[in-house]
């Protein structure tokens, strides 16, 4: 009898195991994207992933964006995201490489997948075995590739002689640090540019014209400059207006931020590289739909390319897809 | 008596050395960068350190009246990023909505000096009326202040305002020509492409700016009773109360003229950029502007200190990331040289007038 009950139980259980599973092998996968901050680049990224993620027919849920940059906001979102229970896959920008590891791998263990985009955990690492390797991949720009991108566009624009000099932030910054060794290998390539100088300017504008002024009074033939954020490229532009050197010095900078491109349309700045927020919120869509539903293997690590902008491509009809703003 | 006589001329020398040792100093480093950095001994140098200490030179003037007092004010760099955020944001959307450039120049200018007066009311108050320490007070406006200036611009700088901006923070008074002679208020015309770059700009406007106003409270700090009664409090408070001063009305407008400084500064920013940018946390201007202060001679124990000296003092700052970045010195080694004449003027303040009363 009680043997019999058992076997009963047993069977119904494994047949419901089984209609269970191809139940939700038909229903189509749920993901979520969970943004840094409410800005256009992080709104972009999740425009690529609801694009995509119909276009290959799965559910998206685009979480609230948070008001500022940090756990201590974010986390509750994700919190929320988590709890509703019906989501397969996690698309999320951790606003802590630290903060962020123990609650999404919570949210791991109980089932859901991690994917980072833009922003990594750790050091980035997920291909050997740690206590951040735990998201199926990290999709976001190389910080080192784009400064070597930058400075061999820069060495094409001064036409691959002269004085270069690096406007940057902080010497305590992963991502700028990166953008600037990358930078300075690229321009290494060149026997005929010389680096001569990096400077900090801690984001503030008016220190970054001091030091860039002081550079072109100390090297009067600088050529070319690379300002590795607005706040740099701003205050390199006010120092090469000011010295009369506009026509002479080209600066290049990083991220097509709309303040950006209307300073390449003024002519204050010669070169913007554009990550493709789109293309990491694609990617990752297409990544998950690859994994959750074909069951591929996801590579640890995906790079999306950049676009250049130049004041000869700025008002191309396909180049508008790069700036960073909302329709 | 012979002896006596030397003693006090030697006496006289040293204190003269003491009070005035950083105008040496200053020329000192002058002298040495001219030597040492590339093209340092030029105008453009000169006009380059200029421009770049105004916004600094008021953060400092704002400060010393409130360590005059014996107090601190450590809201002043980000009550700076906040008035430039929002007086950006006045010009930017008053520009967009069809008002004339000069219309929403100065409204942006007005409101932001205007809101620019409340943080300092409010240090003012929880220092004098509420007996919050000076620390804290200011820290807590630190946040306040910074909080607001991120709320308003989500953390990315405030572009697209009026272009004419810009020709005024960037303007000169007169522009020299060499050969062709000299013309007020805008470059001489018919000068284009690398020729530009020989005109030599006389008097920024930005420094003419930041320079009448610390005149004035430098004016008003020596001359008048308001400057007695700051000195007064620092050098005592309770004596200052009972000499009849109403000292909280007194370091509450204390409080206020440091923020309206700040305010100035952050208003002269979007100015001199054509943005109205947030203060981020690693520039650490309120500290600067305290340093400029201390090597000018200030007490943080309250009493002394002087806007010229507190002048000087921005300019020996500047003078030294200037110079050593002309002189090809790595950028960290500047920040050990600026620590350690910090502490270098300190010594001699308090070393000085004990020689003297030996």
């Amino acid at each position: 009898m009680k043997r019999s009950l058992l076997a009963v139980l047993t069977v119904s259980l494994l047949v419901l195991v089984l209609v269970g599973g191809v139940l939700a092998q038909e229903k189509a996968p749920k993901i979520a994207y969970i943004s840094g901050i409410l800005d256009p680049f992080q709104v972009l990224i999740g425009e690529g992933i609801k694009d995509k993620g119909a276009e290959l027919g799965m559910e998206v849920f685009i979480a609230e964006h948070p008001k500022a940059w940090g756990p201590e906001v974010q986390v509750p979102i994700l919190e929320a995201v988590a709890a509703r229970g019906d989501i397969d896959l996690i698309a999320i920008v951790p606003t802590s490489q630290e903060a962020l590891i123990a609650p999404l791998k919570r949210i791991y263990e109980s089932g859901v997948e991690i994917i980072t985009v833009d922003t990594y955990l750790g050091d980035g690492d997920y291909s050997t075995p740690s206590e951040w390797s735990f998201p199926l991949t990290f999709i976001g720009t190389d910080n080192f590739q784009g400064g070597v991108e930058v400075a061999h566009r820069l060495a094409e624009m001064i036409g691959g002689k002269g004085k270069v000099f690096v406007e940057t932030t902080n010497p305590d910054v992963s991502s700028v640090v990166e953008r600037v060794e990358g930078f300075k290998q690229g321009i290494s390539e060149y026997p005929d540019i010389e680096l001569v100088g990096v400077e900090y300017c801690l984001d503030v504008q008016e220190k970054a014209q001091q030091q860039v002024a002081a550079a072109l009074q100390a090297n009067p033939d600088i050529v070319g400059i690379f300002g590795t954020n607005l706040y740099s490229a701003q205050g390199a532009y006010q120092a090469v207006v000011n010295a009369g050197l506009k026509e002479a010095v080209k600066i290049a900078t990083w991220d097509a931020t709309e303040e950006l491109i209307q300073a390449l349309r003024a002519g204050q700045v010669d070169l913007v590289l554009a990550q493709k927020p789109y293309e990491i919120g694609t990617l990752a869509a297409e990544w998950a739909y690859k994994y959750l539903v074909e069951g591929q293997e996801v590579p640890k690590r995906i790079v999306p390319g950049f676009f250049f902008f130049t004041a000869e491509n700025v008002d191309d009809p396909e180049a508008q897809q790069y700036i960073y703003k909302l329709d | 008596m012979g002896q006596t006589l030397t003693s006090k001329r030697e006496k006289n020398a040293l204190v003269w050395f003491g009070q005035n040792w950083i105008f040496l100093f200053l020329l000192f480093l002058v002298i040495l960068f001219s030597f040492v950095g590339r093209g340092f001994f030029s105008p453009k140098t000169l006009n380059n350190i200029l421009i770049s200490s105004s916004p600094a030179l008021l953060l400092a003037a704002g400060e010393a009246f409130v360590i005059i007092t014996g107090g601190i004010d450590l809201s002043v760099g980000f009550v700076r990023g906040l008035i430039s955020v929002l007086s950006a944001i006045v010009m930017r959307d008053l520009y967009a909505l069809g008002y004339s450039p000069a219309f929403a120049i100065s409204v942006g200018i007005i409101v932001g000096l205007g809101v620019g007066l409340l943080p300092g009311l409010v240090n003012g108050i929880l220092v004098a009326k509420f007996r919050v320490p000076p620390f804290i007070a200011t820290l807590g406006m630190y946040g306040i202040a910074n909080g607001f200036a991120l709320r308003l611009s989500q953390g990315f700088p405030i572009s697209f305002v009026p272009p004419q901006a810009r020709e005024i923070g960037n303007g000169f008074i007169a522009y020299w020509f060499p050969g062709k002679g000299i013309s007020f208020f805008a470059p001489p015309e018919g000068i284009s492409g690398a020729e530009v770059r020989h005109i030599v700009g006389i008097i920024p406007y930005s420094i003419l700016i930041a320079g009448v106003i610390i005149a004035v409270f430098s004016f008003i700090l020596t001359r008048t009773q308001f400057g007695q009664h700051t000195y007064a409090i620092g050098g005592s408070i309770d004596a200052a109360r009972r000499a009849g001063i109403l000292v909280d009305r007194h370091l509450i407008k204390v409080y206020m003229i440091s923020s309206f400084f700040a305010a100035l500064a952050g208003v002269l920013s979007v100015l001199v950029f054509g943005n109205g940018a947030p203060t981020q946390f690693a520039s650490s201007l309120e500290l600067f502007a305290v340093a400029a202060v201390v090597i000018g001679g200030a007490s943080l124990m309250g009493g002394k200190g002087s806007l010229t000296k507190t002048a000087v003092g921005v300019f020996i700052l500047s003078v030294l990331e200037i110079g050593f970045l002309m002189a090809g010195v790595f950028p960290f080694y500047r920040y050990i040289a600026v620590g350690a004449v910090l502490v270098f003027a300190v010594i001699i303040d308090q070393v000085m007038p004990e020689l003297v009363y030996e």
